[in-house]
């Protein structure tokens, strides 16, 4: 070897580009926070959204993957299985008052099949929430990720992709939705 | 006492390629999955194996049982990967792109090592490298592959969780281990073959 202290640095500089690379990333993909629970379900609150029409709640962005394996109007249905849920609240982001009667979309990989075959639509209640039960999840691509979608036009599209831990009972997915334009 | 020796080893051996495989393959998650998801999660498994025994066959006089189990690893990988794309090819993608989780970052870094270290292997005849560069990079390149290999199954959940993080620690361990000591023993011999005028390939 004539010139060690040259592979030295080169590989110094190589472990270094790969220390940043791993360290860039985002554990469960970029933007996808983890949003399982376990225990007793909560019932999620609209918080002091009566108050003041000026009031203004951060709409929800999409987040990279929020995408994957969507299928268009997916089915009206009451469940998709048993042993997990699905819920959250959602509200507009003018005022942050709660949505009734809004379709919103959801897939995920269960027991019983791909995110392909475990698609559904479910509408908000009154205050504004959603449920579904489902299937417990599998972690099909290494971590259980759910996906929750809306697009019926009124509001801005939103398509998110969030992870859960393999022994929680439910995902808490809200939504705070923007007009368009 | 050589045949205790060979015994040991043996069983060793056939419990580095036994183990994480069954215990990826009888866990939970693959109760009623798809054939390209059991795939892909016995070509993993029997990758971390490989991965982990290659140094152990370097250290040896007949480099090309390594050779052929550096090509096998780099295939099961191959298939791993190509199992995954038939599984769900958007996630697949999806895994690969920069907004991948960092266990699919760590499982692509690894792969290209793998690549770049079958390469070397493959043409360090016609590579213009001194012994000792090529030895260097062909280690670097095989600890990048077991670190961030073994790092990526850690990270994935479902397949080799809890008593299978520690067996896939304890392999990792193994082979880190295994590179220096492979090239102790090659360094040691090259020295005999030297002194007896013997050259090690």
């Amino acid at each position: 070897m004539r010139r060690p202290w040259l592979l030295g640095l080169l590989l110094a500089l190589v472990t270094a580009g790969i220390v940043a690379l791993v360290a860039g990333s985002e554990t469960s993909g970029t933007g996808a926070e983890n949003v399982g629970e376990s225990g007793p379900e909560r019932v999620a609150t609209p918080a002091s959204a009566e108050r003041g029409r000026e009031r203004r709640c951060e709409a929800t962005q999409s987040n990279p993957g929020g995408t994957n394996n969507y299928i268009p109007d997916a089915p009206e249905r009451d469940s998709l299985g048993s042993g997990f849920v699905i819920t959250g609240l959602v509200r507009s982001a003018d005022g942050c008052r709660p949505l009734k009667d809004i379709r919103v979309q959801v897939w995920l990989a269960t027991e019983t099949g791909g995110e392909q075959d475990n698609r559904a639509s479910v509408r908000t209640d009154a205050d504004g929430r959603y449920r579904i039960e489902t299937a417990p999840t599998i972690p099909q691509f290494g971590e259980p990720n759910i996906h929750v979608g809306y697009d019926d036009g009124r509001y801005r599209d939103v398509f998110i992709r969030r992870v859960v831990d393999l022994d929680d009972a439910r995902a808490v997915v809200g939504l705070t939705l923007a007009r368009r334009g | 006492m050589a045949d205790f020796r060979t015994v040991a080893l043996g069983a060793a051996t056939v419990a580095v390629i036994a183990v994480p495989v069954t215990l990826a393959l009888t866990d939970r998650h693959l109760a009623d999955a798809s054939a390209a998801l059991v795939l892909s999660t016995a070509a993993g498994g029997l990758a971390v194996s490989a991965l982990v025994l290659q140094p152990l066959l370097a250290r040896g006089r007949r480099i090309a049982r390594h050779q052929i189990l550096g090509t096998v690893a780099f295939v099961l990988v191959l298939v791993h990967v190509g199992a995954l794309f038939a599984e769900s090819p958007g996630d697949a993608w999806f895994a690969l792109s920069p907004d991948g989780p960092t266990r699919a970052r760590m499982a692509l870094i690894a792969t290209i090592a793998l690549f770049g270290a079958v390469t070397l292997g493959a043409l360090r005849s016609r590579l213009s490298l001194g012994g000792g560069t090529w030895r260097v990079l062909h280690a670097y390149l095989a600890a990048v592959v077991i670190a961030l290999g073994i790092g990526h199954a850690v990270l994935t959940d479902g397949a080799l969780d809890d008593a299978g993080t520690t067996v896939l620690i304890a392999l990792g361990a193994l082979g880190l281990l295994g590179i220096p000591a492979a090239h102790a023993a090659r360094s040691r011999r090259a020295r005999r073959g030297q002194s007896s005028g013997v050259s090690i390939p």
